[in-house]
This record gives C-alpha cells, structure tokens and sequence, in this order.
C-alpha cells in the first residue's frame, strides 16, 4: 500500500494537467459516487477512473492498493448481505438452521457500497499519483482562496503518508525479527499484539511533529508572507474543468430526476 | 576459526514490489566463527541481503540456508531463533516501559521459560553495560544507550548469527569503538557476526573479511587486506580504504607494503626506516 500512495514521477496525458483540473475532477468522482445507487452507473464511474488511471500510467502502482480495497469492498458487500433483509432470499450462510439470510437486494446494495467506496479511493489516488503536492496546495491557495495554513496543513499530511507507511514497515520488521507473531485467531491476544507496532509509531510521529513545527518557526513560517502565484491554466485545462462541472452537474440532476438510483 | 557454513546463499535475486531489482545473483557462504562487514554505498543492497537472512524479505529467486536449513521454510518467527538482527534506529523497536522488559519482549517470544527469560535479560543488560538503568523508562536514555538497548534486546535472544545495520550510526567515535569491542567479544564468545557500516575504519578494525557490494551484486569478497588492495574494487563501489592505507599505498614507491590497516602496522613499518630519531 505504500508504494501506491503519492507522487510517481513520470510524464503522462494526466500529468500534464492542471492541479484544478485533478482536483475538480476527483471531487466530481466524489458527488457522483455519493449521488448514484444503481450498480451499473456505479460500475461505470469506477470504469471511468481506472481509465484515467490507465491514461496517466499509474494503474500497475495502484494494483497493490485495489488488492486491499477489495478487501474492504468484500467485508461491506458481507455485511450489507447480511444485515439487509429486503428482497428475495438466495441462500442461508449456516444453511442447516436457515441462519443469516443472503438476499439479492442486500448482495446488489453491497457491491455498489464496495464499488462506490474504491471510485472514491482511487479517484483521489489518481489525483495525488499525477500531481505534486506543491501543485495542489498553491492551487489550493491561489484558485480556491483557502487560507494557506490550512493548505499548508493538508500538503503536510499528504507528504507524510508515505513516511509514515516506511515507518510502521521498518518498525513492523524489527519487531518481527524479534519474534512477534500477529498471526492466530484470538482477537484480545490480536489487539495486544499491537502494541509493540502501535507505541513506537506514535512515538516517533510525536517527535517528528515537535521536529516539524521547531524547523517550521525556524523558517518563518507563520509570519505571514506574499501573495502566493499559481501556474496559469491552459485552454486544455479550463475547457476540461467546463466540462468536469458540467458533467458533474448533469450527473446530480439526473439523480434528482430518477436516474441511477 | 571458522566452522560449519551458517549462511549459505545461492543465485539470489530480490525485487521490490515497485519493480526495482534490488539484488542481482548474490551467491555467498558464511561460516561459523567469522566476523564479516557488508559494505557499499547507499542501495548497493546491504539491508535488502540482511533482511533476507532472517526472511523479512523473501527472495524472487535463488535459495537461502540458515543454519542448514532450506529459510524459505521458516517463519521469520522460527527464524527469530538463528539470526538476530539489530536495526538502525532503536526508536523504531522500543515500546515497553522498563529497559528490562524492552529486552524481554524477544526471548518471551520464543517461549522461553521466565526465569530463563530473566536470566537472559540481566545477562544481556550487563553485557551492554546497562545493569544499572533496568527499571529506567529507555526513553529517559540517551540516544546512545537506546542503541545499546536495542542491541541487548537482540543479544538476549542468543542467536547464533547477529546482524547488525550501521551499529554505530549516531554515536561518537569512542562509543562506536565501545560498541564495536562489544561485538568483537560477542564474535569471540562464537557469535557469527554480520555487520553493515560505511565506516572503513571499523571494517580495518574489527571485520575478519569483507563483501563489498555495488548495484545488487558481490564486487568483492575476502580478506580485509585482499580486498582493499583493490582500490579500483573500492573505488567502483564509491568506498576509500581507511587513510592509514591509502598513505601505505601512497609510499609503496619506498617499498611500504599496500595491505596496512592501522597506524600501529604503520609504525611497524616506519619505525626502523626512520631511524633512532627520537623526540
């Protein structure tokens, strides 16, 4: 997974874009996940990402991070399967005493949760993949007028999962090297079993966030500075962010007119 | 001095789920006894072929012996019991809130019985000159003695093959020497000792052999006094020998042999082309 989390240096199609226009788009993904129920529109969006992906050639970096979503995507279709009780009953997960009904109603909302939940996912994975951090935050502050801590505060966090996915990886392996062994069903033998993982982790974001602020005031940082200039934006870009919007929009009233639910 | 091979790697190839071919037909034997330093400059691959003897990386290719067994059978939980490995950073493993019982968690793991387990742990702490700061909270230490914290976590475990990455990153050169006699007591108790540095120095020092790598592969393995002989070897690999034998090599013109590798040797060689002059 910390592979596929931030920027991959390399040209593309998608690359070459605009911050606004990424982030226009990833934030259209994101009404449109939210606007649709029907599984086949949901289908299609998640199509349209894995196609961006693919154009910026990132869709090999993401395959790690679709292998976990999927994860995740099966436990909510399990769970929707289970707990909704609407609709025709397929089958019975313990069969012999016609225990926890599978029905088709709650299979169908189940796989459009998972399939809504990774078109979000890899949306903004896509954006972070192809753009530098940098980018978005003075996009951020030039183009969308928010106050550059706050900017400044989300570029940090973004620029500090990757250290902190190495971290967790390099403390995951001293303590297994020292025979930790999360394996095993118990689940309190389980939780306590991360502790050796967890105390260090936060200890060493501690120390690194008192590191950070210390360089931060030591740089100025805080005083308040100039007026902050953005790349201009190419007829490409404006006429894809029209576009964005107004697919967007379309996507929204066609909800509210009855489509895709 | 050396015994039975306990590391036998062969034809190993490893390559990062990001696509990059870390290692590249690493073939090489170690046995028991020996104290061998693995050197090379930033992603030669060191840590990728460390992390490989105790199977926190698994190879794409090629085979792995630990102590005659076929690693790739084992658990890194097993193999917990035959290579110990000290990391570089001890913030990155310390999390209990004694020093006796951060050096604890190790041999608690392979279920050894408490007493035992205590034993272990005053033995370790002693060894490591920590007796005294038992019940010390390790962050309340410096970052020095963090180190040697982690390094008793991992002697306690009593494995007989000890990896160490960079043991002496962050200290002073007289705490680096401390530590590094430290492992040379370890090796001489019969510890197979492995250890990762930049410092030529320490390799003149203390290593009985050392690899040099470069891009993946094994550019040289041997002697220390073989290999640096070799300056080209060294060079290819972006490592000098230690100065006292770069300035051998610079007198080989006066008949100083080019294998020296500490001022004493120097002394050796010069005191009886000097003269008797005396000051």
């Amino acid at each position: 997974m910390s592979g596929a989390v931030g920027y991959v240096a390399q040209d593309s199609p998608i690359h070459r874009l605009h911050a606004l226009t990424k982030v226009v788009w990833a934030l259209g993904v994101f009404a449109a996940a939210l606007a649709f129920v029907d599984v086949r529109y949901l289908a299609a969006l998640l199509a349209s990402v894995l196609a961006v992906a693919a154009a910026a050639r990132v869709l090999t970096r993401l395959l790690p991070a679709m292998g976990g979503l999927l994860v995740f995507a099966l436990i909510l279709v399990f769970f929707q399967a289970v707990f909704l009780d609407r609709g025709r009953v397929l089958f019975y997960i313990i069969p012999w005493v016609d225990a926890l009904p599978v029905t088709d109603a709650g299979l169908v909302l189940g796989v459009a949760m998972g399939l809504r939940m990774m078109a979000v996912v890899l949306s903004f994975l896509v954006l972070l993949a192809t753009t530098q951090v940098k980018d978005i935050t003075t996009m951020l502050v030039a183009r969308l007028r928010i106050p550059y801590d706050y900017a400044f505060l989300f570029s940090i966090v973004l620029r500090f999962i990757p250290v902190f996915m190495r971290e967790a990886r390099q403390v995951d392996q001293a303590q297994r090297a020292r025979g930790l062994v999360l394996e095993g069903w118990n689940p309190l033998r389980k939780l306590r079993g991360y502790a050796p993982l967890a105390v260090p982790l936060v200890l060493l974001s501690l120390r690194r966030a008192e590191q950070l602020a210390v360089a931060l005031e030591m740089r100025g940082c805080g005083r308040g500075g100039g007026a902050v200039t953005d790349r201009p934006l190419k007829i490409a870009d404006r006429l894809l962010v029209a576009v964005l919007l107004l697919a967007t929009g379309a996507a929204l009233a066609a909800r509210i007119a009855g489509y895709g639910t | 001095m050396s015994g039975p091979p306990v590391v036998e790697i062969e034809d190993l190839y490893y390559r990062y789920p990001g696509g990059f071919t870390a290692l590249r037909g690493i073939t090489l034997t170690v046995n028991a006894g020996e104290m061998v330093a693995l050197v090379g400059q930033n992603g030669a691959g060191k840590s990728t072929l460390a992390r490989h003897l105790n199977g926190l990386l698994r190879p794409a290719s090629g085979r792995i012996r630990i102590c005659g067994q076929d690693a790739a059978r084992l658990r890194v939980s097993d193999l917990a019991r035959y290579v110990g490995y000290v990391f570089q950073n001890p913030d990155h493993q310390i999390f209990r809130e004694t020093v006796a019982e951060e050096v604890a968690f190790g041999p608690a793991n392979l279920e050894l019985a408490p007493a035992e387990v205590a034993a272990r742990v005053d033995a370790a702490l002693r060894f490591v000159g920590l007796a005294d700061k038992r019940d010390v909270h390790p962050y309340a230490l410096s970052r020095g003695e963090r180190q040697r914290v982690a390094l008793a976590s991992v002697l306690a475990m009593q494995t007989p093959v000890i990896v160490l990455d960079e043991p002496t990153t962050g200290q002073d050169y007289r705490a680096s020497l401390e530590i590094m006699d430290r492992v040379r007591e370890l090796n001489a108790a019969g510890h197979t000792i492995i250890f990762i540095t930049h410092d030529m120095e320490l390799v003149a020092q203390y290593a009985s052999r050392v690899i040099v790598m470069a891009q993946g592969k094994v550019l040289a393995d041997g002697g220390i006094r073989e290999v640096f002989r070799c300056p080209d070897i060294l060079a290819a690999s972006r490592l000098a020998p230690p100065d006292i034998t770069c300035l051998a090599q610079e007198l080989a013109p006066f008949g100083v042999s080019g294998d020296i590798l500490t001022v004493g040797e120097m002394v050796d060689v010069l005191t009886p082309r000097l003269g008797k002059v005396r000051c």
